[in-house]
C-alpha cells in the first residue's frame, strides 16, 4: 500500500506507447503480452503516469497535479489514490 | 528450379537450394507472384539434412493446431509450430499438416539479417519452401521487421478511395465485402490484409497465402473497426481508443516486448494518419451510403 512518503517506479513488465497525450500499455507475463489486460490512459492518467519516475513521492505527484491542472487538493489526491490502486500491478512502491 | 523470387504485398522473398538442397517448386497459388527480378528484399537458402536447435534455445511461442468440424475438434495436434530464441537468433520449429508426406522444417531468422536459412527434411527430392504454415509465418515475421501490420480486415477500393473493414471472426468483414463488390468497387481481400506506410502513404495489399488470389493492392484512406448492428452508427476513434481496437484485431504472435512495442509504435503511427471509426451496421447497401456521405 502506498502512503504518501512513498516513491513509485513504473514495473519493466509493461510495454508502452504515448499517443497524443494518452497512452496505450501492454502488460508482459514472462515475456507474453496479455492482449486481454491492455490499458489505456487518459491525459490525466498519462500525467500520473510520467511523473511515476522512481524519485517523486505520492504526495510530490499529488502537487503537481494540482499545479497542472488547478484542481483542489481533494480531488488531486483522490485522482493519484485511484490511478495507483488501478495500476498497482505495474508500480514498484520504495 | 533451384531458385526464384516471389513478389507478395510488396515484399520480394528469394528461396535458392543450397548446393546440397532440394529443387524448388513453388505451389500453384503463387504463380501469379513469381518476380522475375534477381533482386529480394530478403533470401531464404533452403536445405535438405535435418537441423537441430541449438542447446539453450528457449522456447518463447508454440501454436496448437486444431481441426474443428460443426463445433466439434478433431485431430488436435499440441506441437503444430513454434518458436525459439537463441541469443539474437530465432527459430521456427514446424511441421506440416496439409502435407501429402510427413516432414519438418527448422526456419532460422532474425530480425536484423535479411539472409535466412529453411531447413526442410522428410520430403521427396522437390519441396514447396513457402508450404503452410511457412508461408504466413515469413510473411508476418516480415511485417514485423519492417514495422508493418496484418490484420484481420477486408479491404475494397471504391472509385480510388480505400477502406479497410477490422474485425475477428463473425464481425462482418466477408458481409462489407459482398456489399461493396456488388456496388462495384473493387475488393483486395474479405479477410486478412497486409499494411504497409511508405513515407507516410499507407498502402494495402492482399496474399495468397490464404486464397489464390491475383495480387491487389490499394491505397488506404480509412480504416473502419465493424459490428453488426441494427443501425448504421459511425462512431470516430481517436488516440488510445483507436489504437488498442486496431490492435485487437491485428494478427500478432503476442511475445517478446519488442514485437509488441514495434506492432504499438506502427499501429500509433498509423492511427494518427488514417482516419479510424468504429461502424456498426446493417448489411445492405446503406451502410456504403452512409461511409460516402462522411467522405
Amino acid at each position: 500500500m502506498a502512503g504518501l512518503k512513498s516513491i513509485l517506479s513504473q514495473s519493466t513488465s509493461i510495454v508502452t506507447r504515448k499517443t497524443g497525450n494518452e497512452y496505450v500499455l501492454v502488460p508482459i507475463t514472462n515475456n507474453i503480452a496479455d492482449m486481454n489486460s491492455v490499458y489505456t490512459l487518459n491525459e490525466t492518467g498519462a500525467f500520473i503516469w510520467e511523473h511515476i519516475d522512481g524519485k517523486r513521492t505520492v504526495e510530490e505527484i499529488i502537487t503537481e497535479l494540482m499545479n497542472e491542472y488547478e484542481i483542489d487538493k481533494q480531488n488531486a489526491e483522490s485522482d493519484v489514490i485511484t490511478f495507483i490502486g488501478n495500476m498497482r500491478k505495474y508500480l514498484i512502491i520504495h | 528450379m533451384r531458385n526464384f523470387n516471389l513478389n507478395i504485398a510488396g515484399y520480394n522473398i528469394g528461396f535458392e537450394a543450397s548446393a546440397n538442397g532440394p529443387d524448388l517448386k513453388p505451389s500453384a497459388r503463387f504463380l501469379r507472384n513469381i518476380n522475375q527480378n534477381n533482386g529480394s528484399d530478403i533470401l531464404i537458402r533452403v536445405h535438405s539434412e535435418p537441423f537441430n536447435l541449438p542447446k539453450g534455445a528457449e522456447r518463447v511461442f508454440r501454436a496448437p493446431y486444431v481441426e474443428e468440424l460443426n463445433g466439434i475438434q478433431f485431430n488436435n495436434v499440441t506441437s503444430f509450430w513454434s518458436v525459439w530464441e537463441y541469443h539474437s537468433e530465432l527459430y521456427i520449429w514446424t511441421i506440416f499438416p496439409l502435407s501429402s508426406t510427413e516432414k519438418n522444417a527448422v526456419l532460422k531468422f532474425s530480425l536484423t539479417s535479411m539472409e535466412w536459412d529453411l531447413w526442410i527434411y522428410g520430403t521427396r527430392e522437390e519441396t514447396d519452401p513457402f508450404e503452410y504454415p511457412l508461408d504466413g509465418l515469413i510473411l508476418y515475421y516480415l511485417t514485423v521487421i519492417n514495422g508493418d501490420i496484418m490484420i484481420h480486415a477486408s479491404g475494397v477500393n471504391n472509385t480510388g478511395h480505400g477502406y479497410i473493414f477490422s474485425g475477428v471472426s463473425g464481425k462482418g468483414k466477408s458481409t462489407m465485402a459482398k456489399l461493396w463488390d456488388n456496388s462495384g468497387a473493387r475488393v483486395i481481400h474479405d479477410d486478412r490484409l497486409i499494411l504497409r506506410n511508405n513515407g507516410g502513404i499507407y498502402r494495402m495489399y492482399n496474399t495468397p497465402v490464404y486464397n489464390d488470389d491475383e495480387p491487389r493492392e490499394s491505397i488506404l484512406n480509412r480504416i473502419f473497426i465493424i459490428e453488426h448492428g441494427a443501425e448504421n452508427i459511425l462512431i470516430p476513434l481517436k488516440g488510445a481508443n483507436a489504437v488498442t481496437q486496431v490492435m485487437a484485431n491485428c494478427i500478432q504472435h503476442n511475445w517478446g516486448a519488442e514485437i509488441i512495442a514495434r506492432l504499438l509504435g506502427s499501429i500509433s503511427i498509423m492511427c494518427g494518419t488514417i482516419p479510424t471509426s468504429k461502424l456498426f451496421f446493417k448489411p445492405d447497401k446503406s451502410v456504403i451510403d452512409l461511409i460516402l456521405e462522411h467522405e
